[in-house]
């Protein structure tokens, strides 16, 4: 570390630009967002909003804004917000429900005649009787709506693993079992994912929780998931990530079946691959066979000498099933996280694991995550949010050792004299009997032990 | 960063996990003793043992768990030397940065370094971080703690003011992350670091929406787009186990018993009275007296025939304290959830009092007692940190590209701007 001025570090990877063959997240004029397989030499249509050469595309830096003109596309300055004054004028004299001057019709003629929007949304608001009228404010939101309806300028968004999230989450949250991107985020930073970690991860989420692991792994370490296919599952949120192969490679799938110990896959029994080839092409299948065979083979002796760094589970199935199962192959203080759409799955989760020793102090949590638009007088949170990003439980294995006693023992033998010492005091005191409520003063005695536990300050050393 | 090796060794920085607000770091040394309210620990019994293990005190008198560091559990122990990020805000931060390995980041201030080792882990060795604090001890002992922390070949840490002085690096990393008083007073110094080949990311991180407005301000002067504000919290949820809900039947089967031997106990007293006379007035006095011996007579006989009832005063107490249920068996489930979150280190009794409370409300109709959990967020939570104004800065070919489209606003696009941006 240098102790003082550092210097620029400049040896870093070069610019990803777009490349043939990427997907895509296009923002198009009415904000949605389109994802498309991105093929040299090819035409891209956008509806109503035009079409354009994908080779216009190809080499650009992600992140930029196109207008289309003539199947090009040109490069236009990013949206700035400019300082709006206040004026004089109100929105009292509006009339409500007068139409637009400019008829539809008209609308169309000119943007076949080749006018640029921005000229026919003045065109509007000259004939706008109101406009003057309006304050700066409503002719700065009338401005915007014209221009999202008539302009054809688009967006490319760069996939980052925030935008990705995001794209799917606003398009079907249930695919990716209500992962937001804020939770996802926690998901990573909860789990501890490093460059060069080892994790197992359970992701029936389309594989947005696969998508975190690679992208924070950044080909070093290695990832096993464990699926309920046969055969290595389609993880379709990675196909908006455009991953390199050596970001990928980190990773190894195992089902149910072939990550349990017990089982001997019939791929992998020692006769299954006996036969002597008789042709090239049954030789080639033979050979295929046998290296998928050592493959699992090797995936699983990998996940059976476990040590994992962590685990993470955002999956349909039991997740009390999959620690269960997962667990032997973690490393002492590794990490658990396990989301779900619904609380009652983790918060049930959680009542099971605080009474086993090995997981320690499971908690559960919940992502809160507000929005504002920002304009220079005009800051207000969106109106419209999302509702949840599902919950999290997090653990961390932990070795027990039974024979290490807790100060609680001496408190509870203390406050068992106590309790003695009150019930010989207190001479109506009844003998306890399953289904009899407690005398209010058992009840006192609890929570003053409670309490000692709470407080920090009030603890005997 | 800290040791990856499965057992602990001399020199290693270890976080002892007391119970969840407890939760401190040690950096083993054999011959030094831990000594802590859960017991007495000579550090060189620590060495050996894997990460993860639960160790017990010498003298018997509570434990420890040993876990290994991650940022995290830094970020729960570290020293406060100011006010800290927590995960939720570290978490979104990075990823709306789009923080991954090998990326370059700047941090200003260093602070406490919460952030700093979260963004070391996440960067990792291909990656690097350029931290500045102008508060000369800070830095210093940031310094130290990077060092030790095994994070010199991924920290910068430079002692400067960079609302006066900028950064030490120029067109360098893909994102700023700033925590200071006047980010606004950065903003400009800030885009001198990021690098113009790519779109650069850069976030703001202030409480007061005052600060916000200037800093978006500085932003849209300086070319930044797309800026955007954000709020995340972390809601922490209790859970309880609770007996089953009592029905509203139930309830009011006793209240229509009550009603009945109400009316049983009126009509008695009217046959009495009835059967006095003209004794009637010298009665009267001792009207209570009487009434506590009709009392007497009928609980004899209610007695008899169903153990639950006993007088018609002990119902109705009876009564109050199944009303009166719910909260109370509230307040218990919650005393048995805030044990066992602060637990599962020393203290935990959660598994014991559950049981408890589950047995002692299990209701009498002989179904099989079932322990339903619920939950709810904790009665007090954090609810504010800062706001998190996010904001993009485009590549400055591709801004320079569009004011030159802008100036020339025909449909021809000019000819060098057709395929790729002027510069690159
Ligand atoms: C709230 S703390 C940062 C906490 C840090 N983000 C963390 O997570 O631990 C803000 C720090 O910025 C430093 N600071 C304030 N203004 C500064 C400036 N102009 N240049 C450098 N550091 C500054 C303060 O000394 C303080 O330590």
């Amino acid at each position: 570390m240098d102790a003082g001025e550092g210097s620029s570090k400049n040896a870093t990877e070069p610019v990803r630009t777009i490349q043939s063959g990427d997907t895509i997240l296009l923002r198009i004029p009415s904000g949605d967002v389109r994802t498309l397989k991105l093929e040299k030499g090819g035409t891209i249509n956008l509806g109503k909003f035009g079409s354009f050469y994908s080779n216009e595309l190809i080499g650009q830096p992600f992140g930029l804004t196109y207008d289309i003109s003539d199947k090009k596309l040109e490069v236009i300055p990013p949206r700035t917000f400019q300082e709006v004054e206040e004026t004089d004028a109100t929105n009292e004299l509006i009339v409500d429900g007068q139409v637009q001057p400019l008829s539809l019709e008209e609308i169309e003629a000119l943007k076949k005649s080749g006018v640029p929007a921005s000229e026919i949304i003045q065109r509007q608001i000259d004939q706008h009787k109101n406009f003057q009228l309006k304050t700066e404010y409503s002719k700065e939101k009338y401005k915007k709506r014209k221009e999202a309806k008539y302009s054809k300028s688009f967006s490319t968004i760069k996939p980052t693993l925030f935008n990705v999230c995001d794209y799917w989450f606003k398009k079907d949250q249930s695919r990716l079992r209500d992962i937001r991107p804020d939770t996802l985020s926690q998901i990573l930073n909860m789990a501890n994912i490093r460059p060069g970690g080892r994790y197992l991860a359970v992701d029936d989420a389309s594989g947005i929780v696969v998508a975190g692991l690679l992208e924070r792994l950044g080909g070093q370490g290695r990832l096993i998931t464990i699926c309920d296919v046969e055969s290595p599952p389609a993880y379709p949120v990675l196909t908006q990530m455009n991953f390199s192969k050596e970001v990928i490679s980190i990773m190894s799938s195992l089902n149910w079946a072939t990550a349990d110990e017990e089982y001997t896959p019939v791929l992998t029994m020692a006769d299954a691959n006996a036969d002597t080839p008789k042709s090239e092409s049954q030789r080639s299948r033979v050979n295929k066979r046998k290296s998928m065979a050592s493959a699992l083979t090797q995936t699983r002796e990998e996940l059976f000498a476990g040590e994992f760094d962590g685990l993470i589970v955002a999956s349909q199935y039991d997740p009390f099933s999959i620690l269960e199962k997962l667990m032997p192959y973690l490393a002492g203080s590794a990490s658990i996280v396990v989301h779900s759409p619904y609380v009652q799955i983790v918060s049930d989760l959680q009542a099971k694991l605080r009474d086993i020793p090995t997981y320690l102090a499971p908690a559960i949590s919940e992502a809160w995550l507000r929005q504002y638009q920002i304009l220079p007088g005009r800051t207000h949170p969106l109106m419209n949010a999302s509702g949840s990003g599902g919950f999290i439980l997090h653990t961390i294995k932990v070795y027990d050792d039974p024979s290490a006693s807790s100060v609680n023992t001496h408190r509870r033998a203390k406050k068992a004299r106590s309790e003695q010492l009150v019930s010989r005091l207190s001479s109506t005191a009844p003998e306890q009997t399953p289904g009899q409520r407690e005398p209010a003063i058992d009840i006192a005695a609890q929570s003053a032990a409670i309490q000692m536990e709470v407080d920090p300050s009030n603890t005997p050393s | 960063m800290w040791s990856t090796a499965r057992e602990i060794a001399e020199g290693d920085l270890v976080i002892v996990w007391m119970t969840r607000d407890l939760v401190q770091p040690l950096a083993i040394s054999s011959g030094k003793e831990l000594n802590t309210r859960f017991g007495v620990y000579r550090h060189a019994e620590l060495i050996g043992v894997p990460y993860g293990s639960k160790i017990g005190s010498r003298n018997g008198k509570g434990f420890i768990h040993l876990l290994r560091p991650t940022p995290e559990l830094w970020t729960l122990a570290l020293p406060h030397r100011t006010q800290i990020l927590y995960l939720a805000d570290i978490a979104f931060i990075t990823s709306w940065l789009d923080i991954k390995p090998g990326s370059h980041v700047i941090e200003a201030g260093t602070g406490s370094g919460s952030f700093s080792h979260s963004t070391a882990r996440t960067v990792g060795p291909t990656g690097h971080l350029w931290s500045y604090e102008f508060h000369e001890a800070r830095a210093n002992k940031a310094r130290e703690e990077f060092s030790s922390h095994g994070m010199d070949e991924i920290v910068t840490l430079t002692h400067r003011n960079v609302c006066k002085e900028g950064f030490t690096v120029v067109d360098t990393v893909d994102s700023v992350f700033l925590d200071l008083p006047a980010p606004w007073d950065a903003v400009e110094h800030a885009k001198k670091a990021l690098r113009k080949d790519r779109a650069t990311r850069i976030c703001c991180f202030s409480p007061c929406m005052e600060q916000v407005q200037r800093t978006i301000i500085a932003l849209n002067d300086a070319g930044f787009t797309e800026i955007t504000m954000y709020e995340t919290l972390i809601r922490p949820h209790q859970v309880d186990v609770t007996p089953p809900l009592p029905t509203v039947s139930t309830i009011g089967n006793q209240l229509k018993e009550m009603e009945a031997r109400r009316e049983a106990k009126r009509l008695r007293q009217i046959a009495n009275s009835r059967s006095r006379g003209d004794k009637r007035k010298r009665e009267e006095t001792e009207d209570s007296a009487e009434d506590q011996s009709a009392e007497k007579r009928h609980a004899d006989e209610v007695d008899g025939s169903g153990k639950r009832v006993r007088t018609e005063v002990s119902v109705t107490q009876e009564l109050d304290a199944t009303l009166t249920e719910q909260p109370t068996t509230a307040r218990r489930a919650n005393a048995v959830t805030t044990t066992s979150d602060a637990g599962a280190g020393p203290g935990t009794d959660g598994q014991n009092l559950t049981a408890h409370v589950v047995k002692e409300e299990t209701p009498e109709s002989g179904l099989p007692p079932s322990k339903p959990s619920v939950s709810k967020a904790f009665p007090e939570v954090r609810g504010h940190t800062s706001y998190l104004t996010f904001a993009i800065l485009l590549p400055a070919s591709a801004i320079a590209e569009a004011s030159t489209n802008m100036e020339s606003p025909t449909t021809e696009p000019t000819p060098e701007a057709e395929v790729t941006p002027a510069t690159s």
